[in-house]
């Protein structure tokens, strides 16, 4: 059903909503000013500190984000899972956690492997209770890792109710890119990297999300691209968690709307994951910057309002055709 | 159906005590009022910020919370004291057997006052951040006439208002302020009505918001170019994340140690003031809290005159 | 007959259990007053007891009229709902309303409001035409993560110290349930649950499902939507209450299926009753003795909720 040109018309829409991303904020840039030279020293600043980071973290952070998400659908071989079901952001959040009582001056680099390590811990902690489960219904899968969410959540919540770190904990769970700035955002990069990473590995992720028999008769390592899968996925979720805070739902619905798009092969999607991942998190850091400007909706709550509505549509409009 | 329970049991007790009602003392609070038969000793307090006016007034306490004491008042966490629960969450059948004869919450233990006021008389004292300073003084005052220390009481109330005095003239011409909280590695900006909103309202300093609309702007998360674009000449931070450790401010200071900030008027002055967390976040309104706090904002604005 | 044993025996420990839970409850670490102190923990029993009844019964029926063992109130996106709507009072009008406005306005405003919610919720998921278990446990999840998210938006604005005493207000405290509320609970509680003794017949008819109970003679639509209207009035009564505690109603029922053996109505709701004032009045035993108050009762619930439930996936004994 996608025309050729659906995909590069993406990616100019996101351009644009890129483009409009760097006008938008308290301090007045006018972008032909910028063209013409004529916008002065303090606004080029600001562009170059603060606008050019905000927006390069959005597309870093939206694209990241929507491809993990991807990537464990097809690692868990379930479409109703994304890092934020599996466990996988909650034990970033307790590893962010324990390094803040324990090492507070730590630089965000250890927090964020500490974070990284606690979120691979959590998300192996699933893989192989989901291997213990007997797994007859597909929905039992998102359920564990719900569950096990709220495990190591009741847990951070205990530690951080006993240190007075609810505020900070919350403070985490909600993503708000109103912190970024020149130098406080380049650990993103690393999501981006992974996310590329994520589609050189399309093939083999693609066949190892269609069973470890399947797999291994087709002479791949099925369990080194899991544990790439793994990896990747945590290492998102951690940088994520650590630079901007959780960004929830995109893993989730943006796959799925690709899915019900173009289908499920993985290197056909990759690209559209990540295109509508941004997309879609440039549109709601935007709005978040505007309804109330010149304060600021963090981006957790916008793309919560927005994306659980549109998922509810999705849903409720395909009610006759049957759930994966 | 509690009130007039109370109702009751007042005025039996007004009947029985008959001719001792003279002396008796009625003690108006945010939750109606009580009334006491002679001075309280057996005191229980389940708020820091009146451990904070009581121990300034030299009244002996009997018990207090179990958490949060801030590092000014530790000496409360001895075992001196009855450790009473938490503050949301008053250990309910430790107070009733400390046997007291009053019982002060405030803020966040104002919801157990009607189950507390079963066991033994007690006031809520909460203050109003809109009219901080006078709700300050109100409680001490208060205090003062009911532990029998009307003088001390009015001796801190005058000192709290020469130094808001002080304060307010110390402030005149030195430009706008701007409140800031961080917490979680993020900003929020508190406006006049916040709790520290007694900068502004009650000190005088004019808030760089005065021309936005901001009555519900209380902690909102704002973008560093908020900051520059606002220009502010002094900065009050209220580092959330350091309230409990009491390490004054650290890890607001790297935020805020930016390209951006370093633009605003405040931080090329060197305007930025790191109230102490704890009396700024945790006692809040407490008499030693807020005096220092107002001692701690004087000296920072003098110090360059 | 060895099969009918079991459930009779199962629920004569249980109830023995649930009797010492409470009598340890009343008596452990008493200091000075007693009088004072039995009525003061009795209330405290009752509150606990009336909210085992609440989510034990509703979780049960829930999972009748919905024929599955997975869906509860609570995953449903109820608590967030809660949190919402105590939000969106705490927002509008200030933590000093929640504090000041009479308890009984405040607890029957919420619980109209979640009731208004359920029943339209179920009406429109599970009355209008065949919906696939699937499509609903989305649907659930999402609208918690709507409620959640527009709670988080208004909670955005609020100043740190009614965040604080907001949050204070979501940890199902236990220990402070008013005694004021107990009698309009147990009067609402005791209304929902005589309706559903009146109809208790049918229900082990409609867990075998649509077709089947219609076959069977049981008007099934009507009878859905009745103990849609009980359901809600219980879960709001018991949100309302204490707060939200997400996996309490799937933890009781679970572990009543799993110690029963057996489906049938008349062992699993007193079962799923016993099974919550164990955890609960023990728990809250717990907390006071071992905790010293100083951590809400829900973080454990949830913590051994969740652990407990996918301890029992394992086993493959959950379904």
């Amino acid at each position: 059903m996608t025309h050729p040109a659906a995909l590069p018309c993406a990616i100019l829409a996101v351009v644009l909503l890129a483009a409009l991303s760097l006008f938008v904020g308290v301090t007045d840039i006018a972008p032909m000013d910028v063209l013409r030279g004529q916008a002065d020293a303090r606004q080029m600043q600001v562009l170059l500190a603060s606008r050019v980071p905000r927006t390069l973290a959005l597309v870093l952070a939206g694209a990241a984000t929507a491809v993990a998400g991807l990537v464990m659908q097809m690692i868990v071989r379930n479409r109703f899972v994304e890092p934020s079901t599996t466990g996988t952001v909650e034990s970033a959040g307790l590893g962010l956690l324990v390094v803040t009582v324990l090492a507070p001056g730590m630089p965000v680099m250890g927090k964020m492997l500490i974070a990284s390590l606690f979120a691979l811990a959590g998300t192996a902690l699933f893989m192989r209770i989901l291997r213990m489960v007997p797994l007859r219904d597909v929905l039992l899968v998102p359920l564990v890792g719900i569950m096990l969410g709220g495990v190591i959540g009741a847990v951070t919540t205990f530690f951080a109710y006993r240190f007075d770190l609810l505020a900070s904990v919350g403070a985490w769970s909600m993503g708000d890119f109103s912190g970024v700035l020149r130098g406080r955002y380049e650990l993103l990069w690393l999501a981006g990297a992974l996310a590329v990473a994520a589609y050189a590995a399309a093939d083999r992720l693609t066949l190892a999300a269609m069973g470890r028999d399947f797999t291994t008769n087709l002479g791949l390592n099925y369990r080194s691209t899991m544990v790439l899968g793994l990896i990747i996925v945590s290492l998102v979720s951690a940088t994520v968690l650590v630079t901007v805070g959780v960004i929830p739902f995109l893993g989730l619905i943006v796959p799925n709307v690709v899915s019900l798009m173009i289908g499920d092969n993985m290197r056909r999607t990759v690209p559209w994951v990540a295109v509508m991942g941004t997309g879609f998190v440039l549109i709601c850091d935007i709005l978040g910057r505007t309804i109330r400007a010149p304060y600021e909706i963090p981006i957790a709550t916008m793309l919560g309002v927005i994306g659980s509505a549109a998922f509810l549509f999705l849903l409720l409009r395909r009610r006759h055709h049957a759930a994966p | 159906m509690r009130m007039k329970l109370g109702a009751v049991l007042g005025g039996l007790c007004l009947a029985v005590a008959g001719s001792v009602s003279a002396q008796s003392i009625t003690i108006p609070h945010r939750q109606g009022e009580v009334t006491l038969d002679s001075r309280p000793e057996r005191v229980v307090v389940m708020d820091w910020a009146n451990v904070d006016n009581l121990d300034a007034l030299g009244v002996s306490i009997l018990g207090v919370p179990g958490s949060n004491a801030p590092e000014y008042l530790s000496k409360f966490r001895s075992d001196d004291y009855l450790k009473l629960g938490s503050l949301q969450e008053p250990d309910v059948e430790g107070i009733a057997a400390a046997d007291p004869d009053l019982v002060i919450v405030a803020a966040r233990s104002r919801q157990s006052q009607p189950q507390l006021n079963r066991i033994a008389p007690t006031v809520d004292l909460s203050i109003d951040n809109d009219d901080f300073i006078d709700s300050v003084t109100a409680n001490i005052t208060e205090l003062g006439e009911i532990f029998g220390k009307e003088d001390r009481a009015a001796e801190m109330n005058a000192e709290l208002r020469s130094k808001v005095d002080r304060l307010h003239d110390a402030v005149q011409g030195k430009g706008r302020a701007l409140t800031l909280v961080t917490s979680g590695g993020k900003i929020g900006v508190y406006g006049p009505e916040s709790r520290t909103g007694w900068l502004h309202k009650e000190v005088g300093f004019p808030s760089v918001l005065d021309d936005v609309d901001d009555r519900s702007d209380r902690g909102d998360a704002a973008s560093y170019e908020f900051i520059l674009e606002t220009n502010p000449d002094w900065i009050f931070v209220v580092d959330r994340d350091t309230a409990i450790a009491a390490e004054g401010g650290q890890a607001a200071a790297a935020l805020l140690d930016n390209e951006l900030v370093h633009q605003t008027t405040a931080w090329k002055e060197g305007h930025i003031v790191y109230l102490d967390p704890q009396k700024a976040y945790i006692v809040m309104n407490g008499y030693q809290a807020v005096s220092d706090l107002l001692d701690q904002v004087y000296e920072a604005v003098t110090a360059d005159s | 007959m060895p099969r009918l044993d079991r459930p009779i025996l199962v629920l004569a420990i249980l109830a023995a259990l649930a009797l010492l839970s409470i009598a340890a409850f009343m008596t452990l670490g008493v200091r000075g007053n007693w009088p004072f102190v039995l009525e003061y923990r009795g209330r405290k029993v009752l509150g606990l007891m009336l909210v085992a009844w609440c989510v034990g019964v509703s979780t049960v029926l829930f999972q009748t009229v919905t024929g599955n063992r997975i869906l509860t109130p609570s995953i449903m996106g109820f608590d967030a709902l809660f949190v919402l709507i105590r939000t969106a009072v705490v927002f509008f009008f200030g933590f000093g309303v929640l504090a000041t406005l009479p308890d009984q306005a405040q607890f029957g405003a919420e619980v109209l409001a979640m009731t208004g919610f359920a029943v339209l919720l179920f009406q429109w998921l599970f009355l209008r035409g065949q919906r696939s278990l699937h499509l609903m446990v989305l649907v659930g999840i999402v609208f918690g993560v709507l409620f959640r998210n527009l709670s988080a938006f208004m909670q955005r604005m609020l100043d740190p110290v009614e965040f604080q005493s907001l949050q204070d207000s979501f940890f199902a405290s236990f220990g402070r349930i008013d005694p004021t509320l107990l009698g309009v609970s147990l009067l609402l509680v005791a209304g929902a649950s005589l309706a559903a003794w009146r109809i208790s017949h049918a229900f082990d008819v409609l867990i075998l499902g649509r077709e089947q109970a219609i076959s069977l003679g049981v008007p099934y639509r009507r009878m859905v939507a009745a103990i849609l209207c009980i359901i809600a009035v219980l879960v709001a009564v018991a949100t309302a209450l204490v707060g939200p505690v997400t996996f309490f109603g799937l933890l009781v029922v679970s572990l009543a299926h799993v110690l029963c053996g057996t489906g049938r109505h008349r062992y699993i709701l007193p079962a799923s009753v016993l099974l919550g004032i164990i955890c609960l009045v023990g728990g809250q035993t717990l907390l006071e003795r071992v905790f010293a108050f100083d951590t809400a009762l829900s973080i454990i619930i949830e913590f051994l909720g969740g652990l407990i439930f996918i301890i029992l996936l394992i086993r493959g004994a959950a379904r």
